[in-house]
């Protein structure tokens, strides 16, 4: 099926809630995200109202990780009261655009702990071996 | 193998072994060209003057059978067939005015500007975001019509820290989301292997590596003005002008030799091809770039009244006297020229010497014509 155009194809009502999220679009294990703003009660398979960028998980040949945001819209469905889901906040935080995501404080966190415990691990395996 | 046959084989390698002298080495490899960039002083105000603008248009030498030439190019799937028509004077005219503003579309020139400054603007640093991920996030800013060089484009890097990208980032992600036709992502091979753009040099498609390089690059780019300055210097170093004649590629080449104090090989093709109005151009546009010639007024002068009167690459066989004058002129200042402040004085002075004979049998032809005529 084709992708619909960016700039939407879902009905909407006005007065109903929005959520700006991110709705996987890729095939199978090779993930790919569209960010899209949408009614927030439709699933992730329906028509969304806008397109506002997409987000690309998986890293490039230069060890990079692109995303693209329309800034100019997402800043009209957030003016229009639109939820933002929590990826896509942690995206938009790690953009400077909003103030970093607790999430990716913790996450940040629990990486550094995890490497600090597998090092500390390897140590002592050295020394016991030793 | 007898002993004869190997020291003939290896005359060249002992030769060169026992004179070694560094610089025919180099000469022998082709690679003797070093680019010369545009770094200290911006060209960009000069080269936009009007003044120089309409000597360097003047100086490429329009000519619609190469200007309008069939190109076999991957832009257009099929080429128009031509269609011929009955037209008034009228028509006619208006179709000359078109065909002079397409010309002036195609002869564009591609801008002569200083090299681009690196970007070094760090946003923000968040040690806190150390270990979050292996990999750079960049975040790209599509909002519709906003010009590439304007546009919003960052990253966030392992170790915590929010930055402008740099340019060559910048022009990668510029080309995936807003791909221009004909610019690649990586860099086409012509460019990176030496031996492959050595080959086009030799094989004289200074053309086609130009047209490239303006696709491929920015002209504010580092590699586009380096290879652009080695087909120059290879143009001039093996005077093959002409093929640069009628594209826009000619102005910003004689801007660089001129800009670089070299243009006397293309002085000296002027005066050897019998054009010394152009010649004289060419030393205005060195007064105009440098301000480095003795008398500098008479050029204006005499560039203010060469302009307004059509181009004359051969002389017309019955010349009228005005022609006569400012050919004169011409000569005289050429040969100040010359004397004064060329590099190439002995060749140039022949060149210029064999064209005062050819220019006075010429003179004498058409005079003596007049008066068989009786119109003198």
């Amino acid at each position: 099926m084709p992708l619909p155009p960016a700039s939407g194809t879902g009905k909407y009502y006005a007065l109903a809630a929005k959520s700006i999220r991110l709705i996987r679009q890729g095939c199978t294990n090779r993930p790919f995200f569209h960010i899209s703003v949408t009614q927030r009660k439709r699933l992730n398979s329906q028509p969304v109202i806008e397109q506002l960028g997409s987000y690309d998980p998986m890293p490039n040949i230069n060890n990079e990780k692109l995303v693209a945001l329309n800034l100019e819209r997402l800043k009209f469905w957030l003016g229009q009261g639109a939820h933002v889901t929590s990826p896509v906040a942690e995206l938009l935080g790690l953009t400077g655009f909003f103030p970093i995501h607790p999430k990716s404080y913790m996450t940040a966190w629990r990486n550094r702990q995890a490497e600090l415990d597998r090092l500390t691990s390897e140590k002592e395996a050295a020394k016991s071996t030793a | 193998m007898s002993l004869l046959k190997v020291i003939r084989i290896n005359t060249k390698h002992i030769f060169t072994k026992h004179n070694e002298t560094h610089t025919l080495y180099i000469s022998n490899r082709k690679l003797s060209i070093v680019p010369s960039v545009y770094d200290q002083e911006n060209p960009a105000p000069k080269f936009f003057s009007s003044g120089i603008q309409v000597l360097l248009k003047r100086l490429t030498r329009p000519e619609f059978s190469k200007v309008f030439r069939k190109r076999t190019n991957n832009n257009t799937a099929v080429l128009k067939t031509p269609v011929y028509k009955f037209l008034t004077d009228e028509e006619l005219n208006i179709e000359k005015e078109k065909a002079n503003t397409n010309a002036d579309r195609l002869l564009q020139m591609p801008p002569v500007v200083k090299l681009h400054e690196q970007i070094n603007d760090v946003l923000s640093k968040d040690p806190a975001l150390v270990g979050y991920d292996n990999s750079t996030y960049m975040f790209t800013d599509i909002t519709f019509g906003v010009a590439n060089e304007h546009r919003i484009i960052v990253q966030r890097n392992p170790d915590g820290t929010l930055e402008s990208c740099d340019r060559d980032t910048r022009k990668r992600l510029n080309q995936i989301y807003f791909p221009m036709q004909g610019r690649k992502i990586r860099e086409p091979k012509v460019f990176s292997e030496p031996e492959k753009f050595n080959g086009l040099l030799e094989g004289e498609k200074y053309e086609y590596i130009l047209d490239r390089a303006c696709v491929q690059y920015e002209p504010d780019e580092r590699k586009y003005q380096e290879i652009t300055s080695i087909t120059y210097q290879h143009i001039d170093l093996h005077s093959k002008f002409d093929l640069l004649r009628s594209t826009r590629h000619f102005g910003p080449m004689v801007f660089y030799l001129t800009w670089h104090q070299s243009m006397d090989r293309l002085m000296l093709e002027l005066v050897q091809s019998g054009v010394v109005r152009e010649a004289v151009l060419l030393a205005a546009l060195r007064q105009a770039v440098h301000n480095d010639l003795s008398n500098g007024e008479d050029y204006n002068a005499l560039v203010s009244e060469i302009l307004p009167r059509p181009i004359q690459l051969t002389k017309p066989e019955i010349l009228s006297e005005e022609d006569i004058a400012l050919d004169t002129k011409c000569t005289e200042l050429v040969d100040t020229y010359i004397n004064t402040s060329s590099s190439m004085k002995s060749q140039q002075a022949l060149a210029l010497q064999g064209f005062r004979e050819y220019y006075q049998q010429l003179v004498d032809l058409s005079r003596g014509l007049k008066k068989a005529h009786g119109n003198a």
